[in-house]
């Protein structure tokens, strides 16, 4: 009996413990509920460079991450997927448009000079300066107030400007941003102070979006987005208050059950199933384990599961009951009896989920983590708390009030005989 | 006074009526096997179900709006959209809302192809389409996928349900026999041609369609039915210790089947009462996924109380007729 006093207070403080973590930890939501992007990009060869390599991946996942950043919004993540692709998650983006722009543009910046024959321009070609010359963009405003974009050369960029204004001095320069002609400006004056500026019809947004492009800088490889799924903040909130209100109803359905058909049992079960939430979700967040749609379904179908190990030990403590036995000897081998079955069942699942973890995508993998958890933890709810009430509150006697168990008087002594073997006998206590 | 295990009162007898039971099976799914080969036949990507974008790529295009839609207007959009260069779009009203002050009332899904470049374009052209008939309509999910992905995910689900079957098969031979492990897995197959069935059956009269989520829902059905048919199993494993010599091994198994009732249909009930509420007042991102967990639940019980048992029983009787000839 000291043993079980001991374990109870065990629970007690394990229950105290994970309340604590609820309450001070906070969960990390899926782009699912909060809404947001989530991109998977595919870096694609050109002529320049027909094979993708790690140190290519490296620094698209570098140039992506420096524009993600530009966003301003916090909890973004680029990863790598694969040997080509990259993830890209960006929560509470208002404009998942501007966010689909950001990073699927090459963004390369081209200074072209002019062709010229017999003193007329007939067209452009690439002199050499580009956007890997660049220190640094900014947005500002000309004398008229008109917005332009500022840019500082670095050294070799700043000699290579200098170059080329001195070499095409009254004559126009064509600067190509994503192979788009943006400014045609006639050069005025040898630059050489490293300084240009690029004047046109921007809008503050249109220029301010060269500019995170160019200090971000140009992708090594073009990338393509292969799959996009962006939720709006709109359905997000709805889907989570939704989640919420389901899982509240179907925990007190399931509650209810338990209660009407198992009595003070399916109390003690109602009782286990509560700390048994409150473990899941003190460990949904302590690994942390984001919180999505199919992560919420998961965790809720895990409730319904958790019952079934509760439900097969008091089916089987009834029956021994009903053949007759003192209230401890039962729920022990009812206890022991449906462990096998507990095992075994629920072993397989957790198989289902480790196969569905590594093998499935991002959604699924959320889906068997939740799972997963739910069903090792409901094991533990079940032969720890369960079995350590069972103990407390029902104590070594006599049945006296089958109605406690949802049995009559006249079922007791009808069922068939208990069949068992001597080391069996010796576990549950049995004495005849 | 002691009872026995061949006392158990008996409230279905699996045993003598094991040929109406297989008959209700076969009925069953028939149906769904029907609309399957249908499928197949008549489907462009000869498929047995009606796959959505996850596996052949698409775009599909969500807004809300806070007005009922009426059929007439559903042709108008798709009118209006194929003169402004949406190729084939399919439009489909879902219906979120679960009570009047609810922020969503009714969600239009439009479904194009996926556009490598012109993936902007199209999303603006679809946006002023919508705009311009419903002013208030924003859009609330955007779900692109390449073509080249989706195929890769239709290998990649079907590698995971054959593991899945492996390791399944692999585990009860160790717990249990060879024979346990067979049939466990023809009740799993059996569970899962009825959910694709009924699904290759909405697919053809509603147009439902399906994406990865079915996959993660058809696994986790395989695990709930597995799970089902061990309990039994395991009770069956468990009289044997004991009583095989007092009674014929389809006694055990009708007594095994009628111990275990009580709980095979508690479990399911309780497991029926959280999906049904994510059923009715949770998401509508994922009512498809609880709809094929319900049916897998229904099935999947009744499988293991009839199907699987039934085959065990007839499995050991022809055993039983070749070691007597033998």
């Amino acid at each position: 009996m000291k043993n079980k006093i001991i374990m109870f207070w065990a629970i007690v403080i394990l229950a105290i413990i994970s309340i604590v973590i609820i309450k001070v930890k906070p969960i990390p939501l899926g782009l699912d509920l909060v809404g947001g992007s989530r991109i998977v990009l595919e870096a694609q060869t050109t002529a320049n460079i027909p094979t993708i390599d790690n140190d290519t991946m490296d620094g698209l996942k570098a140039a992506i991450e420096n524009r993600v950043n530009a966003l301003g919004v916090s909890e973004t993540m680029v990863q790598r997927m694969g040997e080509r692709r990259l993830l890209v998650e960006i929560p509470n983006v208002a404009d998942p448009k501007y966010a689909r722009e950001i990073i699927g543009e090459t963004a390369e910046l081209d200074f072209k000079k002019p062709i010229i024959e017999n003193g007329n321009v007939v067209g452009f070609e690439s002199s050499g300066l580009s956007g890997e010359d660049l220190k640094k963009a900014e947005v500002g405003t000309d004398a008229a107030g008109k917005w332009l974009i500022s840019l500082q050369f670095n050294l070799n960029g700043a000699e290579k400007f200098a170059k080329l204004t001195r070499e095409f001095l009254h004559y126009p320069i064509a600067i190509y941003f994503n192979g788009e002609n943006i400014s045609q400006p006639v050069v005025q004056a040898e630059i050489t102070g490293g300084n240009a500026q690029i004047t046109g019809e921007f809008t503050h947004d249109e220029a301010k979006k060269v500019v995170d492009f160019l200090n971000a800088g140009a992708l090594p490889v073009p990338a393509e987005i292969i799959e996009e799924n962006t939720v709006g903040p709109t359905l997000g909130a709805d889907s989570l208050h939704k989640s919420k209100i389901a899982g509240f109803i179907g925990i007190a359905a399931v509650m209810l059950f338990m209660l009407i058909w198992y009595r003070v049992p399916g109390l003690i079960a109602n009782i286990a199933l509560i700390i048994y939430s409150l473990l899941v979700f003190a460990i949904f967040k302590a690994v942390p384990v984001t919180l999505t749609l199919a992560g919420i379904a998961g965790f809720i179908l895990s409730i319904g599961m958790a019952v079934d190990a509760n439900i097969l030990i008091f089916e089987r403590t009834k029956e021994e009951l009903k053949s007759g036995r003192t209230l401890f000897t039962a729920i022990n081998s009812g206890f022991d009896r449906a462990f096998t079955s507990i095992f075994d069942s629920n072993m397989s699942t957790i198989i289902i989920c480790v196969i569905l973890y590594f093998l499935g995508s991002n959604i699924v993998k959320g889906f068997a983590l939740t799972l997963a958890i739910g069903v090792m933890l409901s094991m533990f709810s079940a032969i720890t708390v369960t079995k350590n009430l069972m103990h407390l509150i029902f104590g070594t006697g006599q049945l006296k009030y089958p109605a406690m168990f949802g049995l009559k008087e006249s079922d007791i002594n009808q069922a068939y005989e208990a069949a068992e073997t001597e080391r069996e006998k010796a576990k549950f206590g049995v004495l005849d | 006074m002691s009872y026995s295990v061949l006392d158990t009162k008996k409230i279905i007898d699996v045993i003598k009526y094991r040929w109406l039971w297989l008959a209700i099976s076969f009925i069953l799914l028939l149906p769904g096997v029907i609309a399957m080969l249908w499928s197949v036949k008549t489907y462009p990507t000869h498929t047995p179900l009606l796959v959505g974008i996850d596996f052949t790529g698409g775009t599909i295009l969500q807004y809300s709006v806070n007005k009922d839609i009426s059929t007439n207007e559903i042709g108008k959009i798709r009118i209006d959209l194929s003169n402004n260069n949406i190729e084939n779009p399919v439009i489909q009203i879902l219906k979120p809302a679960t009570s009047e002050n609810d922020s969503i009332k009714n969600i239009i899904s439009i479904k194009t192809k996926f556009s490598k470049d012109g993936q902007n374009e199209t999303i603006d052209e679809v946006t002023k389409v919508i705009s311009s008939d419903y002013p208030d309509a924003q859009l609330v999910q955007v779900n692109s996928v390449g073509p080249l992905l989706g195929k890769q995910l239709f290998v990649n689900s079907l590698i995971a349900i054959s593991l899945a079957l492996l390791a399944i098969v692999i585990y009860l031979t160790l717990r249990f026999h060879f024979e346990f492990a067979v049939v466990a897995c023809l009740a799993l197959f059996h569970d899962v041609l009825f959910v694709v069935g009924v699904f290759s059956l909405f697919g053809l009269f509603y147009g439902t369609t399906i994406d990865s989520l079915f996959i993660t829902a058809i696994l986790t059905v395989l695990g709930y039915s597995v799970n089902n048919t061990i309990v039994v199993f395991d009770r069956v494993r468990e009289n044997l210790k004991f009583y095989s010599k007092k009674a014929t091994y389809d006694e055990i198994v009708n007594a095994s089947v009628n111990q275990t009732l009580a709980r095979s249909i508690n479990t399911s009930l309780t497991t029926l009462l959280t999906l049904g509420a994510l059923y009715f007042f949770g998401g509508v991102t994922t009512k498809d996924f609880v709809l094929v967990m319900i049916l897998g639940v229904i099935i999947g019980t009744y499988s293991s109380i009839f199907f699987a048992n039934t085959l065990i029983a007839l499995w050991n009787d022809r055993a039983q007729a070749k070691k007597a000839k033998a």
